[in-house]
């Protein structure tokens, strides 16, 4: 700073000058403190407390994170899941249509007579309230076999078919049924894996063997 | 010398502050064009760069429904849409690569190389088809090409499994119809997979196709959903179950029976049909040649209709007891009042003659629908006026179509009476000149069976929702035809064509039976004039103490057996059946043997 400059006493000079008031002596000049660096007072350390706050700021970013990751993974998990649940829906229909196949009257029918079995002749009632028996109930025999018409078997594609082909007289139903069948088939082979030929009924096809379910 | 050190000193410090201005200066020009263009963006949007963003991110997709499916009354699936893969190749794509890479079998982390041609024999393999076909299908400039249709989903996995390029499965869904031609052609069919064309599938498409739903989502770069982004979903509703009132085994042994009679008789066609009495039920409507749904060009276009229904034919003498309960109705006879009928009789310059050349006999009414009697059914009918016998054909449903699901459904003809010329007037009595289907048939006897009280038939029970609930279909309105006792002596006279009558051949053990039958002359087709050939019918209800069903037989057009007596055995097995099946307890009380000839016998001096 600027330095406190001195101003010279006024200096008297004989007695011809009248004696001034003279100002009172200014005090001295105070001297400042020179300056020294005080030790600063040591300070605590608040390391923990920046620590701290990185913490929390880390460890809410991790869970954000972690949150993301365990929806992203929870969307995974639901395509997983549905892919299962078709697998399960095209199975149960696959198993399903194998039951109706055996269900259909056609094969049951077939498959009746392929174990020698005849439809009944006749048929008697038996009243169990009145005890008592009407009707005329006749044994079956066994060449009670009458030239019955065959319902050919339902035409799906790989299902198996045990109606067996007609080898008397060809009958209207077979005739006409077998030609297109077998057209529509023939333009199907290529499309269409497991095409059994018996399902044409063909009546110069020797009947197949009964095949065994899951061929 | 410090004055110098002075200016120096602030000039630095001078300096410093404008750079330290400067700097601060930049900073905040470029944070505000930063935040300027966060305002913009975010906030006004400008160049609607997040709407493009959303549209890009957003996809909707449609749900499609599920064509429901059809069953019978015990719940036997009729018709069903399944799961299948079309397999389509992309040629373009495939005829690029000489070799490709596939996950190895043995070690999944592992790809081995497989060259085209054995990846296309591979898929030959799968797809039971030729490699010379598959090669040439996979090879060309094209980017699509059909491979494959309808296959089953296990084998569509195992061709995705084998990695060829350019082959891709779309699914698809297929309706089969496990039963095959049992109930085809009243089933129907589809045409193109989608709508029904035929029968039941036609008529009930609508309740049979659902609505398709729609899911709104976002799907990532990845192609995965965004799990956090708003996802709509409208569920598709699929179709209902159509439940119907027949009941398969005996549709398929009705079917059988009347094709072995067809066949054996030489016939053009034949129908069976079986209605319950009390409910109007169609338990069995028998076509023969029936289509097999899955595969409807196997039979004839003229095959792949319901003929019951459609096909209307001059129905002959099963018109006979109609004519005879209006009388009884009219009050204008009784089954008792005697009759002596000449082989030939003559009315208003037209003679009727009988089936058999005869003497002058007497016959009851009774008799007279006994033994089939032209004549006498001309002598009794005859006093009813043209429009009462008009108005009583009508009463019984003849010249109106029933109300059944199916496509064109035949009413018949019945022309007004002042159109019916001087035979026709009689003829009409005895079933010749008015024509109508075997379901008109069946449902005018209905009434008789049902204390007069005439029901609409009814071919589709109900409709089953996708939560399992049943909701009936609505019944339609019945009405009185003709009063309790007017049935029951029509019953009575029925009952005792069988057991006292030409027809006993109707007859069932264990269970008491009524039934008329009819050989009409069938007239010509194509507008030929005349008749060809003969209609043969027998149509009867069990058992006659409580009448449950009610059984038509018709063979048209028979080489051999013209007559509807031969249509007796079929009768028998399937009424048999449908009463054994059903648990009809066996008949009590005493069987109605109504006197057919009357005081004095079959010569004696009539009333």
């Amino acid at each position: 700073m600027s330095s406190v400059t001195t101003r010279p006493a006024i200096r008297t000079v004989g007695n011809t000058a009248r004696k001034l008031a003279t100002p009172a002596p200014q005090p001295a000049p105070r001297k400042r403190t020179p300056l020294v660096v005080v030790p600063s007072a040591p300070r605590r350390k608040s390391v923990v407390f920046v620590a701290s706050c990185f913490a929390v700021l880390a460890a809410a970013l991790v869970g954000v994170l972690l949150l993301n990751i365990q929806l992203s993974q929870g969307q995974y998990d639901m395509v997983a899941l549905k892919a299962q649940q078709s697998t399960l829906t095209k199975k149960n229909q696959e198993l399903s249509q194998e039951v109706q196949n055996f269900n259909a009257p056609q094969n049951l029918a077939a498959k009746a007579t392929a174990m020698g079995m005849v439809p009944s002749a006749g048929q008697g009632q038996i009243d169990l309230d009145r005890s008592t028996v009407s009707g005329k109930a006749v044994a079956a025999t066994k060449d009670e076999k009458a030239k019955s018409a065959i319902i050919a078997a339902p035409a799906i594609a790989g299902q198996l078919s045990v109606v067996p082909s007609s080898t008397e007289d060809q009958t209207t139903t077979d005739s006409a049924q077998k030609k297109p069948a077998e057209s529509k088939t023939t333009a199907q082979a290529p499309a269409v894996p497991q095409v059994p030929k018996v399902q044409l009924n063909g009546g110069t096809v020797p009947a197949p063997a009964q095949r065994t379910p899951g061929n | 010398m410090v004055r110098t050190g002075k200016t120096k000193q602030q000039g630095t410090a001078r300096r410093v502050q404008l750079r330290l201005r400067i700097g601060l200066g930049i900073m905040l020009t470029l944070l505000l064009v930063v935040g300027g263009q966060l305002v913009l963006i975010q906030g006004f949007d400008v160049g609607g760069l997040a709407e493009a963003a959303q549209a890009k991110r957003s996809r909707t997709i449609e749900l499609p429904a599920q064509r429901g499916s059809i069953v019978d009354a015990k719940g036997t699936v009729l018709a069903n849409s399944i799961i299948r893969y079309d397999v389509v190749i992309d040629p373009k794509q495939n005829t690029s690569v000489d070799s490709f890479r596939r996950a190895d079998p043995q070690d999944p982390k592992k790809t081995i190389k497989i060259s085209r041609d054995q990846g296309l024999r591979d898929l030959a393999g799968l797809l039971k088809m030729p490699f010379e076909d598959v090669k040439k299908a996979a090879t060309g400039t094209s980017q699509y090409k059909l491979l494959a249709r309808g296959v089953k989903p296990e084998t569509a996995d195992a061709i995705l499994e084998l990695s060829v390029p350019g082959v891709v499965t779309q699914g698809t869904s297929q309706r089969v119809y496990p039963n095959g031609a049992v109930a085809g052609g009243i089933i129907g069919f589809l045409k193109d997979g989608k709508d029904g064309i035929a029968g039941i599938e036609q008529t009930q498409n609508s309740v049979l196709t659902g609505t398709p739903g729609s899911r709104s989502f976002e799907m990532g770069a990845d192609g995965l959903v965004i799990p956090v982004a708003p996802d709509h979903i409208t569920p598709a509703k699929n179709g209902r179950t159509v439940k119907l009132t027949l009941d398969s085994d005996l549709q398929y042994y009705a079917q059988q029976v009347i094709q072995t009679q067809v066949n054996n008789l030489g016939a053009e066609w034949g129908s069976v049909v079986v209605v319950e009495a009390k409910t109007g039920k169609i338990v069995a409507m028998a076509d023969t040649n029936t289509p097999d749904p899955n595969n409807p060009g196997g039979v004839d276009a003229k095959d792949r209709g319901v003929r019951s229904v459609t096909a209307a034919l001059e129905p002959g003498s099963v018109e006979k007891p109609l004519v005879a309960a209006a009388l009884l109705e009219e009050g204008k006879s009784k089954p008792m009042e005697q009759f002596s009928i000449p082989n030939s009789y003559t009315v208003n310059g037209q003679t009727f003659e009988d089936s058999f050349s005869h003497p002058t006999f007497n016959r009851t009414l009774a008799g007279i629908l006994g033994y089939s009697l032209n004549t006498g059914t001309v002598m009794a009918g005859q006093r009813l006026s043209k429009q009462e016998r008009y108005d009583w054909l009508r009463r019984f449903g003849i010249g109106q179509a029933p109300n059944v699901p199916l496509p064109g459904v035949a009413g018949g003809i019945l022309s007004k009476p002042d159109q019916w010329d001087g035979r026709q007037e009689f003829t009409v009595l005895f079933g010749q000149g008015v024509s109508q289907s075997v379901l008109q048939t069946v449902m005018a006897y209905q009434s008789i069976a049902n204390d007069g009280v005439m029901l609409e038939p009814r071919l589709v029970d109900g409709y089953i929702n996708e939560d399992g609930t049943e909701e009936k279909a609505p019944t339609g309105p019945s009405r009185q035809v003709i009063s309790k006792s007017t049935a029951k002596q029509t019953r009575d006279m029925l009952e005792s064509v069988v057991t006292e009558g030409e027809w006993k051949d109707a007859a069932i053990p264990g269970y008491r039976v009524g039934a008329k039958t009819g050989t009409s002359e069938s007239p010509c087709d194509n507008g030929r004039p005349g008749f060809c050939g003969y209609t043969a019918s027998i149509v009867g209800m069990a058992p006659m103490d409580n009448p449950q069903y009610i059984v038509e037989v018709l063979v048209q057009r028979p080489q051999d057996k013209i007559f509807g007596i031969d249509g007796a055995d079929i009768f028998r097995s399937v009424m048999g059946q449908v009463l054994r099946v059903n648990n009809v307890p066996p008949s009590t009380g005493k069987p109605v043997h109504l006197d057919q000839f009357g005081p004095g016998g079959s010569s004696g001096t009539g009333k």
